[in-house]
């Protein structure tokens, strides 16, 4: 694999994972905003 | 070497995949799993149905007294605790004419005279003059001070009580602490359930936002203890607070565990005769001065055999006897 291939898809690659990685996060915060401390422990297993 | 440099290449990305994807699945397992909840959409505000306890639409949820008298003129704006909605949703139903609860689909009207927010804006709606009776438990140091500071006294009338409770998950074999114990744990001197006669693994010490009504009650439960900010919460096994009804009558939640405190299982005749050591009153609160009589009535009404029934009947515990 020629080096300008191999950086262009770890570059892809790495976007595409900080992407998912930071879309995780969001959508776990707005959930924790949403969800009382009693269901939370009742999950927290 | 070209084959080397390709095989070294397809690592590195292999790598990187492999890197996110633990992230993720971290994020997942310690985060998201913990907070996806499974009560309905749109109802999740305070995690309570808040559908089952709006008055006039016949929920049984609600226990009011049908024969009482209404409320004739300027009718008074009542908000609370979300831990005390099916109190004051009782009065209400009892004592309000009906066309003066509004409820949209986002939520009460500014207009209704029905409000339901929590006890942080409670507080602040009744310092403001957006509510003119809120029904909470006590109000926070800093509270007082943003009453004070607005030229605001606060009268508070106690017309029924609840229990200040510590929960753990159903798996925590640890069903009994000491209020030193707890303090142990909020202060951070006590950081593992081994130490407590459970497993070896870290205590989450979980936090309410300042102002709620269960973390001013932990905080006068502190007393001069400072409370140590955790940051460890991700990784240990949780304790959480609450109070009771909060806990068994409106989220129903299995999965939890109330612990006894210095031996004493929190019911209503272990809160009601004193020997739960961590009981906390319910008020209803109002500016002093109030000219509007009806706030009087309202509060007298909630002080009745009638009101102090409805305080019982929604899972309370009546500070006379009914």
């Amino acid at each position: 694999m020629k080096d300008k291939t191999f950086l262009i898809i770890l570059a892809l690659v790495t976007l595409a994972g900080i992407g998912i990685t930071t879309a995780l996060a969001i959508h776990g915060y707005r959930l924790w905003q949403s969800i009382s401390i009693v269901e939370m422990i009742a999950n927290w297993r | 070497m070209d084959k080397n440099k390709l095989v070294r290449q397809l690592g590195v990305i292999a790598l990187v995949i492999l890197i996110f994807a633990g992230l993720d699945m971290g994020i997942y397992h310690f985060f998201i799993k913990r907070v996806i909840s499974h009560h309905s959409p749109g109802m999740q505000k305070m995690s309570v149905e808040v559908s089952n306890y709006v008055p006039f639409t016949g929920s049984q949820n609600i226990f009011s007294a049908k024969d009482a008298a209404k409320l004739e003129g300027e009718i008074p704006t009542i908000d609370g605790a979300a831990a005390l909605l099916p109190m004051y949703a009782g009065f209400v139903e009892s004592i309000y004419p009906s066309e003066t609860v509004i409820l949209k689909a986002d939520g009460y009207a500014p207009e209704s005279k029905m409000h339901y927010t929590n006890t942080r804006g409670a507080y602040k709606d009744i310092v403001d003059g957006k509510a003119d009776i809120i029904i909470c438990a006590q109000p926070s140091d800093e509270q007082l001070k943003y009453a004070k500071d607005n030229g605001v006294e606060l009268e508070m009338v106690q017309i029924g009580s609840d229990a200040f409770v510590f929960i753990v998950n159903e798996t925590n074999p640890v069903s009994d602490l000491t209020i030193d114990q707890i303090r142990g744990i909020y202060s951070g001197k006590i950081t593992n359930w081994k130490e407590l006669g459970g497993k070896n693994i870290p205590i989450a010490a979980m936090h309410r936002n300042k102002g709620s009504g269960s973390q001013t009650a932990l905080e006068k439960l502190m007393g001069n203890e400072p409370i140590k900010p955790d940051y460890t919460t991700l990784f240990g096994s949780p304790i959480g607070f609450s109070f009771r009804y909060y806990v068994t009558g409106m989220l129903g939640e299995g999965g939890v565990k109330i612990l006894k405190i210095n031996g004493i299982e929190p019911t209503v005749q272990t809160i009601a005769d004193g020997s739960y050591p961590v009981a906390g009153g319910v008020y209803a609160i109002y500016r002093k001065g109030e000219k509007n009589e009806n706030v009087r009535k309202a509060i007298d009404f909630m002080l009745s055999p009638e009101g102090q029934k409805i305080v019982e009947q929604s899972g309370y515990i009546p500070v006379k006897s009914v």
